[in-house]
């Protein structure tokens, strides 16, 4: 059974940029809140994730290869803001992006900044804007575990030397449109982690014609396109393990700091409330969609939120209405969830508004606070959340 | 309500009339009962029940053929409740027995009510030698304001208890009984009120002025902005802007300005006390945000602290959420809410959502001492201390004038033994004389309006008892000086002299308490607002709608009054009396000024006459939906005088709509509760009067479609269509209003027993029938305009009657 989530993040682009300005030409849709983008309308670009701002879900990476100007010697890290429907994927499940590990090798899909956010990524010196893309705000995020497993290719393992250092692999299933997809030979040593079942395995436990999954990493030969296995999967129980391990904790998250989605439509009354249409997010566990379907007759809590999906107090910035209408749709566009729910309010926040987000509560989960660096206090912190600090 | 014995008339065209209204007659009223049971009552005793409960059976130990049919006696009144009880529940006749049809129960069953109700009316309206009738709070609020220029609230929590009501009137003599609790209150009032009128220390008048611009040039100059700093007023919320040092007349004059919301509902000014946490003052007000305007508010106001406060509906205050009035505030379109977790106040197109009061600064003058109000104490103390000369002649002033009559020199003597006697233990002088005051209102001379003589039957009141009759008609209050001349000259009750007074006290500013509490008394508008409405159903609904309901009856009881337009308006009109909310609420565009006026209706917006009043369509409505038949128990009380018997014990509510069956109206679930035989009967009679009021909702809306909670399907389409017993038909409340028009003549009498029962403040009897249909009748020539109405009815004979 394919998963809301798995559903979600099949209709993103397969649009491979090598060049920034092809990318410029090819690429027509700009988000704009309170509009998910077409299918197969993102732009593909993958590199290792080096730098991350957990918080405000925004990141750099070193994309791969050398292109163009003897990028991987010169040029800067391809910085880059989650939208906030963006979805992240980690071994095979929905994550956040502080659940990947820095190091690691991610596929994503890309945009050109929302209208009105050309801020958040603040531009490149003048001397590096040769090597500026303007597509830096993901829908889609995903470790190779997870990208390669979710279009149905795997790795057969051709041979393996430990003593070179070398691991040759062919594609098996079905291809995936980006990323690699021959034969390929990556790097691995002792220090590469290999899982079969639940226990952590040597390198001598791979063998020949092995079906697997892997991460990548960087490796000396980066600029060539090189890359070293950084965690490999042997077989389909260390590969559910993980899975399962990411997903318990995806929900754990999400229960406590609630679902993300967006105000389609406001009705006030001028005698207090009113009625408000919001959208939920893709890319969540159906569980936590499952919670709130099962709850709606108790109300949800639902709290204002950045467009990084912080929220300010959340257990105390909310407002609890009860559910009009719960409405699924199928073939939601990437980042929707499909699921539109009508509300009704005795009290509306400001942040109510269409296309603002907010997050959603179910009865069911329990109120928690929120560490201090997450949450949003003042204004002055919200001006300067805004913009990606760059290091 | 009316208890009159009656007489049936035959004919279709009369049907509805005698069957529920009943044309009184001048038949005696044994004669009557005699006959009525010979005619009425025997066959069906003789076929249902005699059989077990006569002479040689007497199941349940009971004997139904020698029951006596005094039903004037309490306990013969109750034996016969009991038969009816049981018959109205299918007690009786048991199963076994043969069982009446709908018609003969209903009919044996309302004749019984009837008899029994017009016993309970002669026993409320018995009277001694000497009549009793008690002051309403209301009355005793505007007699001491008028005695001494006290004002006293009465409706203060704890002042004093509610007084009792019958079919909505509150000033039943037989009603208003004096229990200890009241002795008590009555006591501690006159000390508040004496205490007021003759302080240690007379309060000085204060003016104080709060600005909200003041000490705000700093902040100004940091933000750069040039100001002035204002005070924005959400709604829910207040500032304490206003204090009164003693309790008394103040006057307030605040600059603000006044937005209406987005949908253009204004703000609601009001003053809200912080110890009795209510308002005592509210209007709505309307200035534009560039062109303040200055509001002037003169109000008594009792001792305490007074938030300026907005009191339009909008819950703005959870205490999580950042309050709305957190930020200083210069003008809408700077001064906004920065961030997204506070409340939203300005919808998607930058409008303001809730109506919003920005104040600049209040000014609070008081109490302020009228020289009226202090010449109503002139000549009330001695002016010096220790003169017991004059000590008498005050207090034989003031006690005449506060017992309404003139005092006997032992009555005197009496109280001015109580000076000498606080006196003689060591009591200051003025302490002394007031301990006397007090006493003389805590007597039951003040608080109760006597009539008649203990040692002499009469057969009309006094010129003194007259004049206290009709200054508490008109006015709530007692007589004035003039009143009180013509009085002890004797001459009240002169034809022509009673005329001119009457011209004179209906042209006196004080007749606007009769033109308020008459018809919220007759019409039941205590009812408005009894059960809250559900405020998931009508999340619209506030207090002030709740209050402008009321204004628009009672304005319009005075526009009829002022207009001395005829009793018909009542039933049918192409106006009514309309402020915004109101307005706001039928859907009707929004007059010009912000206070009650008359505004004319036309066809299309399906109002006129006080049946489609939102007062009366939600006071006969419970809080979640609209109910046909205490809405057609209301017309046939109000409007033809007339109370349906009360309904059988153990009846079953109107269930709800189950899932699985298509929606229905309240009257579809109606008409298949009244094909019970019990319940038939009354309901053919009842409910047309309520159905044709079904286009209007629980709180007064028009509708075409009926909202129906579960169900399948649609809501259904409203069925405002009847058929009234005698067989005239309508379709809608507009043709049932013109139906009602056709029996004028029926309401002019109602009406006037109405009138009567207030002023006279007792249950109209069968003794009074005559002399009712005589006023009506005489009234008549002058198309039963209002102010000949009361001309008729205050220079008839039952008007003097004691």
């Amino acid at each position: 059974m394919i998963s809301v989530h798995q559903r979600a993040l099949a209709v993103l682009g397969f649009c491979t940029l090598t060049l920034p300005s092809l990318a410029q030409e090819k690429e027509p849709f700009v988000p704009q809140p309170g509009q998910f983008p077409p299918a197969g309308s993102g732009t593909y670009l993958a590199g290792e994730l080096v730098i991350m701002d957990a918080a405000n879900r925004r990141g750099g990476l070193r994309l791969d290869g050398n292109e163009p100007h003897d990028r991987y010697h010169r040029g800067p890290l391809h910085y880059f803001a989650m939208l906030p429907y963006g979805m992240i994927t980690y071994n095979g499940a929905p994550a956040e992006l502080r659940d990947i590990p820095l190091g690691t090798h991610v596929h994503g899909y890309f945009y050109v900044p929302p209208v009105g956010e050309e801020a958040t990524i603040p531009p490149q010196p003048e001397d590096m804007e040769k090597y500026d893309i303007k597509h830096n705000h993901a829908v889609s995020l995903e470790d190779d575990f997870s990208f390669y497993q979710r279009h149905g290719q795997s790795w057969k393992v051709v041979s393996i030397d430990p003593n070179k250092g070398k691991i040759d692999v062919a594609p098996a299933g079905r291809m995936a449109r980006d990323g690699i997809n021959t034969q390929y030979t990556f790097d691995i040593d002792d220090v590469s982690k290999v899982w079969r079942g639940r226990t952590l395995v040597d390198l001598a436990d791979i063998a020949p014609q092995q079906v697997v999954q892997f991460n990548l990493g960087w490796s000396p030969g980066w600029r060539d396109r090189e890359f070293k296995v950084s965690e490999i999967w042997l077989d389909e129980a260390s590969r559910t393990f993980a899975t399962d391990l990411q997903r318990r904790r995806h929900v754990k998250y999400q229960k406590q700091r609630w679902l993300p989605g967006w105000i389609d439509t406001v009705e006030d009354n001028d005698f207090g409330g009113g009625t408000v249409t919001l959208t939920l997010f893709g890319g969540m566990d159906p569980s936590l969609y499952a919670d709130l379907r099962a709850t709606q007759d108790k109300g949800f809590g639902v709290a204002v939120a950045e467009k990084s999906l912080r929220t300010w107090f959340h257990r105390s910035d909310k407002k609890i209405g009860q559910v009009i209408e719960w409405k699924e749709t199928e073939n939601s566009p990437p980042g929707s969830s499909g699921i539109q729910v009508h509300m009704k309010f005795t009290e509306l926040l400001d942040g109510y508004r269409p296309g603002r987000c907010v997050r959603v509560k179910s009865h069911a989960w329990i109120f928690v606070t929120m560490p201090s660096e997450e949450r949003v206090k003042t204004i002055e912190e919200r001006k300067r959340a805004a913009v990606f600090s760059i290091p | 309500m009316k208890s009159v014995a009656t007489k049936s008339l035959i004919g279709p065209a009369f049907a509805f009339l005698s069957l529920l209204l009943a044309l009184p007659t001048t038949l005696d009223a044994a004669d009557e009962i005699a006959t009525g049971f010979e005619q009425t009552m025997q066959p069906f005793f003789q076929t249902y029940c005699l059989r077990c409960h006569n002479a040689q059976k007497q199941e349940g130990k009971f004997r139904l053929d020698t029951l006596s049919r005094n039903f004037s006696d309490q306990t013969i009144a109750e034996r016969w409740s009991e038969v009816v009880f049981r018959m109205n529940s299918g007690e009786m006749p048991p199963q076994k027995e043969p069982q009446p049809k709908s018609k003969e129960l209903g009919g044996a069953v309302d004749w019984l009510s009837t008899r029994i109700r017009e016993g309970e009316a002669a026993r409320m309206a018995r009277r001694g030698p000497v009549a009793h009738y008690r002051l309403s709070r209301e009355e005793y609020g505007h007699t001491v304001y008028d005695l001494l220029g006290v004002y006293f609230d009465v409706n203060q929590p704890g002042a004093f208890n509610e007084d009792p009501r019958w079919h909505g009137f509150e000033r039943i003599g037989s009603l208003l009984t004096l229990s200890p609790s009241h002795v008590h209150r009555y006591f501690r009032a006159a000390e508040t009120v004496l205490s007021r009128a003759f302080p240690e220390q007379q309060p000085k008048s204060q003016k104080s002025r709060r600005e909200a611009n003041t000490g705000q040039e700093s902040w100004l100059q940091e933000q750069g902005l040039t100001g002035p700093v204002r005070w924005p007023v959400w709604p829910g919320h207040g500032k304490h802007l206003v204090s009164a040092s003693a309790p008394g007349l103040y006057r307030i004059r605040i600059q603000l300005s006044a937005l209406p919301s987005f949908k253009g509902r204004l703000p609601h000014l009001a003053l809200w006390h912080h110890q009795l946490k209510r308002s005592v003052v509210g209007l709505d007000v309307d200035a534009a945000e560039g062109q303040p305007k200055i509001i002037e508010i003169e109000t008594f106001l009792p001792e305490g602290n007074f938030n300026v406060m907005n009191e339009s509906p909008g819950m703005l205050a959870d205490g999580q959420t950042p309050r709305v009035d957190e930020f200083p505030f210069v003008n809408t379109k700077i001064s906004r809410p920065n961030r997204p977790t506070a409340y939203r106040l300005f919808n998607d197109e930058g409008q303001l959502i809730f109506p919003l009061l920005i104040v600049d600064w209040v000014e609070t003058e008081g109490p302020i001492v009228l020289e009226a109000d202090e010449k109503k104490r002139d000549g009330l103390i001695p002016a010096k201390d220790g003169d017991l000369i004059a000590a008498r002649n005050c207090l034989k002033r003031f006690t005449m004038r506060a017992w309404r009559r003139p005092v006997t020199d032992a009555e005197l003597d009496r109280y001015l033994k109580l000076i000498e006697g606080e006196l003689a233990v060591g009591e200051k002088f003025r302490a002394a004389y007031r301990a006397a005051m007090v006493a003389v209102l805590t007597s039951k001379n003040f608080y109760y309006l006597e009539e008649g003589s203990p040692t002499q039957r009469r057969a009309t009141v006094t010129d003194w008892e007259l004049a206290s009759r009709l200054s508490y008609f008109l006015w709530s209050s007692m007589p004035d000086d003039e009143l009180f001349d013509l009085a002890e000259k004797g001459e009240l009750h002169r034809p022509e002299v009673l005329r001119a007074q009457l011209a004179r006290m209906l042209g006196d500013s004080r007749i606007g308490r009769f033109t308020k509490s008459f018809p919220r008394q007759w019409l039941q508008l205590h009812r408005v607002g009894a059960f809250a409405p559900d405020a998931s159903l009508y999340p619209d609904y506030d207090k002030w709608l709740e209050q402008s309901m009321v204004l628009e009856t009672t304005g319009y009881f005075g526009e009829v009054f002022s207009k001395n337009l005829p009793l018909r308006e009542f039933l049918v009109s192409d106006w009514t009396m309309m402020n915004p909310r109101l307005a706001m609420h039928y859907g009707l565009p929004r007059p010009n000024a912000s206070d009650l006026q008359r505004v004319s209706l036309q066809p299309e917006h399906h109002r006129g006459g006080l049946l489609t009043h939102a007062s009366i369509l939600s006071l006969t409505s419970d809080g979640t939906r609209h109910r046909p038949v205490h809405r057609g128990v209301w017309v046939s009380e109000a409007i033809f005088g007339r109370t349906p018997p009360p309904p059988p014990p153990n009846v079953e509510p109107l269930a709800p709509t189950p899932s699985e069956q298509p929606k229905a109206t309240i009257r579809m679930h109606l008409e298949a509760h009244a094909t019970h035989a019990t319940c038939a009967s009354c309901h053919q009679k009842i409910d047309p009067l309520g159905f044709a009021f079904d286009n209007f909702d629980a709180i007064g809306r028009w509708r075409t479609t009926e909202q129906v909670e579960g169900g399948q399907g649609d809501d259904p389409a409203v069925n405002a269509s009847g058929t009234l017993p005698d067989g005239r038909t309508y379709n809608g409340a507009n043709e049932f209003q013109q139906l009602l028009v056709q029996d004028a003549d029926r309401f002019a009498e109602a009406f006037v027993e109405q009138l009567a029962t207030y002023a006279l403040r007792r249950v109209m009897t069968i003794d009074d029938a005559a002399q009712i249909k005589a006023i009506t009748a005489e009234s008549r020539i002058d198309d039963y305009t209002l102010r000949t109405v009361i001309e008729n009815f205050v220079l008839s004979e039952l008007f003097q009657k004691r």
